[in-house]
């Protein structure tokens, strides 16, 4: 992808409680980068600042664990969604079908653990984004699977972009089962495509500001 | 279950507590008495990367693949033996005594093609179960960091290799929505046949008290270091007793 971006750096998704707005902002604003953010989607300079200033939005809070499941979620309803499109699209066959027909399933079952899990902790779970991918993502088998494996890749160093953060060992079990099933996915689609399925001896990890910078909220949102 | 079965690849349809029990998935930890210190862990793993990249040396030796495959096999070898590397480190780091490469007996695992990829699914999968199980033990983010890190990469070997096998999707390359964490006694079962077949044939002396300090104690005997590390608080009072009796019945 030339632009280096999933997406090609286009947004893909609106929220519909402005408090999950908020909530995906702050994040994105997170460990010092939020200035890059801001550039690539100038909608959010307002709310940004807002919830900087919010006492009950505090960033090192005790809501660290939900704050963590809820961009997880948010980033798991955008990978079920593109793997719904995308079969929808029926662009492949054979083994190729056969490989990433589970990953929707998994995707989706990821969406159900993770509402459960902030339910549980007596947290609100994000609402599934609205969702739009730029045309032309299902246009073909190649652009599909590209797009894919990047965002497969995006997803590994995002769930271990935040281990190190969660609080809770319940937590963390969770989100680990779930990284490594993230990782299975990642190694098939670079297979697939011609990639790399093993990249680094130790997975990489990223901040939620690397993260979100991918995938931006519309500005209509 | 005898070796064989391990090696030879039977094992997806073998025993119930080793089968790989993705579909009923539940987080459990480990029993809290499996690992008392980041070190336990790490040295629990450090043998685990050990006998994954011997078994990828010897197996890699031998010329069975082509192609990809040879590609792949060849990456998860560098992989695992960065892993012992960086673990190895990583102990020293932390004050601890790296346990020592243990000594592995893979039997007919390097027969064929099939049967290598077999055994290395088996592996793979194993090591996957085995991080997951043992990262709720783990105290030091950065450690934590670094195990979730490799254990991902054992993921995506598993995934491989799997498809290699032209495994099915589901149960095969992936196992479930969720990787299913396997406790020690579990991971346990699955290698002790490695080991096993070591520990009658060492020499008498050297290691009786579990996974301390390696000094002193000649190569041969290296694998009571290893093999103790991994039976850890649960399995080394049998161990070395077992042990015990047989220097006895040595020395008599």
């Amino acid at each position: 992808m030339s632009s280096g971006k999933i997406f090609d750096g286009m947004p893909v998704l609106a929220f519909q409680r402005e408090t999950d707005r908020r909530n995906f902002l702050r994040w994105a604003g997170r460990v010092g980068v939020g200035a890059g953010f801001v550039l690539g989607g100038a909608l959010v300079t307002t709310p940004l600042a807002t919830a900087a200033t919010d006492p009950t939005q505090g960033s090192s809070g005790g809501d660290g664990d939900l704050s963590i499941l809820n961009y997880a979620l948010t980033l798991e309803y955008l990978e079920a969604e593109f793997y719904k499109q995308g079969l929808a699209a029926n662009l492949l066959s054979g083994r190729e079908l056969d490989l990433v027909t589970p990953i929707e399933d998994h995707e989706q079952q990821h969406v159900k653990a993770i509402t459960a899990t902030v339910t549980k902790l007596g947290g609100t779970p994000v609402a599934k984004p609205m969702i739009k991918f730029p045309d032309g993502t299902f246009g073909s088998r190649d652009k599909f699977l590209q797009t894919a494996s990047t965002f497969e890749e995006l997803g590994v160093v995002a769930y271990h972009g935040q281990v190190p953060n969660i609080k809770s060992g319940d937590v963390l079990g969770a989100a680990a089962s779930i990284a490594g099933v993230e990782s299975r996915h990642a190694a098939i689609l670079a297979s697939l495509t011609g990639g790399k399925p093993f990249p680094s001896p130790i997975e990489d990890h990223k901040p939620m500001s690397f993260v979100l910078d991918q995938v931006k909220p519309f500005i209509s949102s | 279950m005898l070796q064989r079965d391990f090696v030879q690849g039977r094992v997806a349809s073998v025993p119930a507590p080793m089968a790989l029990d993705a579909l009923n998935y539940r987080w459990e930890l480990a029993a809290a008495a499996d690992f008392g210190s980041d070190v336990d862990v790490l040295n629990y793993a450090l043998t685990l990367e050990y006998l994954e990249a011997t078994f990828y040396e010897l197996g890699n030796a031998k010329n069975l693949l082509s192609g990809q495959e040879q590609t792949y096999l060849t990456q998860v070898q560098k992989d695992e033996e960065a892993h012992v590397a960086a673990i190895t480190a990583t102990v020293k780091k932390l004050g601890g005594t790296p346990v020592s490469k243990p000594m592995v007996n893979f039997g007919n695992a390097f027969a064929s093609r099939d049967s290598y990829l077999t055994t290395s699914f088996t592996f793979e999968n194993v090591g996957v179960g085995a991080y997951l199980g043992a990262a709720g033990f783990i105290k030091n983010k950065d450690v934590l960091q670094a195990a979730a890190g490799i254990f991902g990469v054992e993921a995506r070997h598993a995934a491989i290799v799997g498809s290699l096998l032209g495994k099915p999707a589901e149960g095969g390359v992936y196992m479930g929505a969720f990787e299913t964490p396997k406790t020690k006694a579990e991971v346990l079962k699955a290698v002790t046949p490695f080991l096993a077949s070591q520990m009658g044939a060492m020499p008498s002396g050297g290691v009786n008290t579990g996974g301390g300090s390696t000094a002193g104690v000649e190569d041969k005997g290296l694998l009571a270091v290893g093999g103790a590390a991994l039976l850890g608080a649960a399995g080394t009072a049998a161990y070395v007793a077992s042990r015990r009796s047989a220097s006895e019945a040595d020395e008599s």
